[in-house]
């Protein structure tokens, strides 16, 4: 086996096996701890009154009266063919539900990535190429910044300004793209903070190097100097955190699709786990590893392509 | 090589201006904001809150916490799912919100036999459901053999098999006569026929209830009778429903004649509360659910109308665990109904729209009887009397010791209502004073679902309330035979004669005649409150929606949902917001 091919296998290996326990741990929760699945089907004032035949009717509308190791691996084959079986609270199936609303939450992450990812090069490039000191340490302080602002409040204070006072946008619903700008920008500050930190700190590196220097010998501008030469080195490590990325993305959207009252995916999250609704919950944390473990293979499996060095070792055959 | 750098740098000519061009932007627009926030919009021309005669047409925007996961009202556990469901379905019967009196509906008249196991109902032969097919007995039987069995090949769950226990069958003698029988006597059965709570009896069309429950989320589907009809379902987002045209059988007692007043109601979901006041007061909505306390004064004071409805069925109580020490011992509940200030709590937690509770029944059910002057007092002298006598002493930290065990009550409520937690708070501060240590843990409802099925062994209070505008809810709710919230058990439970107490509260469901029913309800809050004190009632839960003052007519019913069959706007063509 070639060093490519046992890298690339390990690698897959490694990702199939999180989303294997991702879905082991969360029947564990969900399923067999910490209360009977079948109690949590029923309004809580009620459960004493529940005559047992109608427990026993529902618990088996759901499968949950079988023993649980058969449970286990009764769902765990019908996952393998993406049927998470039906939510229960709407009876839909659970994977429907959740391609209902993934286009939304989709649309609202990438486009929340991409205006950060410009917020975070804007505030690297400003402050590598700005002169006055003060400034710079403006512009270096705006990633914690932006990282402790927590998204429920920067919500709540665009809605004032820019919707209940200015009435530019609206506050609440799915309106087409002026329904998207405030919780696009909401979540975007704080996903911006983690890169633009680690860009600042690369490009202070990259701006040290020597080749910078051989860069003002020859004439160059310290504008084409940044833009060049630094911006290419110093952008690398940025894709290392994409699954950092990834998860602040998740997190945010659970708070901003909830403020702003979008549909998506964070919010059935929350609905999911507050209405108990527990195969829904497990199909969610299942695609969430399973993105999760994708992104990372993906990471993994384009480093030896942008670093010579690592292809190198591959291919000579050490394992990395 | 710093020095060499500065120098090429500095030879750099036109130096660029743009970082402070840019920062006087970005300071600009912050200062504009600021402004605008400052500033607050002021003198909105509202229009003339003209009442008198109704105005048809117009879209009115509301908002509320929740969204509807099921369009289908039998199956919806939620708030929003009942409120919506009550619009697009009618029932049998319609429960007077102000006596709460049965009075007709779907049902023009109704019988029953004297052992209250079958009831007969002559139905409106005029009504149809929105598809056009009619409503008849044939559907009532459909509808009520679904929703007490459910079906298990089209996904349905009983829904209804705790709203109607005992229930045999529907007979049909001719086409709009049906007879719903039971094997024992269910007097709360009448007022069940006009549930509009969670999970409740509006009657979908045969089309519908051919349906599994996956084909059921597409609400163009569910069919009803109500005075609405779908629109659309963004889950999430909102439900809209639109006028049922032809509609003209709305409850007599309502005194609504025809259709709706309003083309179409949209029910935007919003859960945060503060951008459902912002989008109150901006105009965004013209009406919203789920009021929170503290926003009812501001509300009001920037002219917005507060209506309010007390939720009917039980008050928020604390139920006693009577076989768990230390709330096995009499003296130690009766101390704890005596042991806290409801002035305090009127004062510092509740508005207006709330109450304390004078009894562990809302004042609003039939068959309540005040206990404020007698066993739910605030006498903390009278309190620790009991407390001295039954042996337990003050211990070095000021909580009372009994066998070398501390007075310790381990309390498990709901933190859904916002007043729940500082309500008992409160409490916990003033039984403190007279030496019990009150330990709340009060938590979401996923938490609390899954601690209160352990309630038995694990918990001395459980705090909740139940939602149903029947005295038989004390039956439900503390029957040894049914909920028994307080766990009684013979033998277990010292001092309790449970039989004595299944037998008073089984009552409730023998007799429809008032004057013997408010008697069997004494009987039954004697022995809950004042007898074997097993419940603490705190207080009375509200409804509270905040609406501009040109919407009219929102209904609360018995249940505290609302109608929006009356409701309308002096200005019907002023469109919320936008």
């Amino acid at each position: 086996m070639t060093g490519v091919a046992r890298y690339t296998a390990l690698k897959v290996g490694r990702a199939l096996f999180v989303v294997w326990a991702a879905f082991t741990v969360t029947f564990v929760l969900l399923f067999v701890l910490p209360a009977d699945p079948v109690d949590l089907l029923f309004d809580p004032a009620e459960l004493n009154a529940i005559p047992p035949e109608v427990k026993e009717q529902v618990a088996a509308n759901y499968g949950f009266n079988e023993p649980v190791i058969l449970q286990y691996l009764n769902r765990l084959g019908h996952a393998l063919t993406g049927d998470f079986g039906s939510s229960v609270q709407s009876g839909k199936p659970v994977t429907g539900a959740i391609l209902e609303v993934l286009p939304s939450t989709l649309v609202l992450a990438s486009a929340a990535l991409v205006l950060a990812t410009l917020i975070a090069f804007g505030i690297a490039l400003a402050a590598t190429a700005t002169r006055r000191t003060w400034l710079r340490d403006l512009l270096e302080s705006l990633p914690s910044g932006a990282v402790s602002v927590p998204v429920f409040l920067s919500g709540i204070l665009v809605l004032q300004v820019f919707s209940f006072q200015l009435g530019w946008f609206p506050a609440f619903g799915d309106q087409g793209w002026r329904s998207l700008v405030l919780p696009l920008i909401t979540l975007a500050i704080p996903v911006a903070g983690p890169i633009a930190q680690l860009l600042v700190r690369s490009f202070t590196t990259e701006f040290a190097a020597g080749y910078v220097t051989t860069g003002w010998a020859k004439g160059g501008t310290r504008g084409g100097i940044i833009v060049r030469d630094v911006l290419r080195n110093a952008s690398l490590p940025a894709l290392t955190i994409a699954g950092v990325t990834f998860g602040n993305l998740i997190a945010g959207s659970v708070i901003t699709e909830t403020v702003f009252a979008r549909r998506g995916l964070g919010r059935m999250t929350q609905t999911a786990i507050n209405t108990l609704d527990v195969p829904l919950v497990a199909g969610i944390v299942v695609l969430v590893a399973a993105t999760f473990a994708v992104i990372n293979l993906i990471v993994d499996l384009i480093y030896p392509l942008l670093d010579p060095r690592l292809r190198a070792s591959l291919t000579a055959g050490v394992a990395p | 090589m710093s020095d060499l750098r500065e120098s090429i740098e500095r030879a750099e000519s036109g130096r660029r201006k743009w970082p402070w061009i840019s920062g006087a932007a970005v300071l600009g627009v912050l200062l504009a904001a600021g402004i605008g926030l400052a500033v607050t919009r002021g003198g909105e021309d509202s229009a003339s809150a003209a009442s008198g005669e109704p105005v048809r047409g117009g879209t009115l925007q509301f908002a509320l916490i929740d969204y509807q996961r099921s369009p289908d009202p039998q199956w919806g556990t939620n708030y929003a799912e009942s409120l919506i469901g009550n619009n697009i379905t009618d029932k049998l019967t319609w429960q007077d919100p102000d006596t709460g009196e049965i009075t007709p509906w779907l049902a023009e008249s109704w019988s029953y036999n004297t052992d209250l196991t079958a009831f007969t109902f002559k139905l409106r032969q005029d009504v149809t459901f929105s598809d056009g097919t009619p409503f008849d007995a044939a559907a009532v039987k459909a509808n009520f053999d679904q929703y007490v069995h459910g079906d298990q090949t089209l996904g349905i769950n009983p829904n209804g098999a705790t709203l109607l226990p005992g229930y045999i069958e529907t007979q049909t003698p001719d086409a709009y006569t049906a007879v719903v029988r039971f094997e024992k006597p269910l007097a709360s059965f009448l007022q069940a026929s006009a549930f509009t709570a969670n999970a409740q009896p509006g009657f979908l069309s045969l089309n519908t209830l051919k349906l599994s429950a996956e084909q059921r989320t597409d609400p163009t589907k569910v069919i009803g009778t109500g005075p609405f009809v779908y629109e659309s379902w963004e889950e999430q987002v909102k439900t809209v429903l639109v006028r049922r045209q032809g509609y003209h059988w709305s409850p007599p007692s309502l005194r609504h004649s025809g259709e709706a007043y309003l083309d179409r109601v949209v029910f935007n979901t919003i859960p945060e509360a503060s951008v459902r006041t912002g989008s109150l007061t901006s105009g965004a909505v013209d009406a919203t659910l789920d009021v929170g306390t503290t926003d009812e004064q501001p509300l009001k004071d920037q002219g917005f109308a507060i209506v309010s409805r007390s939720v009917s069925g039980t008050s928020i109580f604390f139920n006693l665990n009577s076989q768990l020490f230390p709330t096995n011992d009499l003296a130690v509940r009766k101390a704890i109904q005596l042991g806290w200030d409801r002035s305090a709590v009127a004062k510092t937690v509740l508005t207006d729209s709330y109450s304390i509770a004078t009894s562990v029944l809302n004042t609003s059910v039939q068959g309540y009887a005040d206990y404020s002057g007698s066993v739910l007092r605030y006498d903390p002298d009278q309190a620790k009397a009991l407390l001295d006598q039954a042996g337990w002493v003050p211990g070095t930290d000021g909580i009372r010791v009994k066998d070398g065990k501390r007075l310790e009550v381990k309390l498990l409520g709901i933190s859904n209502l916002v007043v729940n937690k500082p309500a008992y708070e409160s409490v916990q501060q003033d039984l403190q004073k007279i030496g019990i240590d009150l330990q709340l843990t009060v938590v979401p409802i996923p938490d609390y679902a899954a601690q209160v099925a352990k309630a038995k062994t694990d918990w001395n209070i459980t705090a909740a309330n139940r939602s149903r505008n029947d005295p038989a809810v004390l039956n439900l709710s503390y029957s040894p035979a049914l909920g028994n919230g307080s766990f009684l058990e013979q033998g277990v439970s010292t001092g309790v004669d449970v039989a004595e107490v299944t037998d008073a509260l089984g009552k409730l469901e023998t007799t429809l005649d008032p004057v013997q029913r408010a008697a069997y309800a004494k009987t039954a809050q004697d022995l809950l409150l004042d007898k074997y004190a097993l419940v603490s009632p705190i207080y009375n839960p509200s409804q509270v929606i905040a609406h501009a003052d040109y919407v009219h007519g929102i209904v609360f019913d018995a249940q505290s949902r609302n109608h929006f069959v009356d409701a309308w706007k002096s200005d019907a063509g002023k469109s919320a917001g936008r």
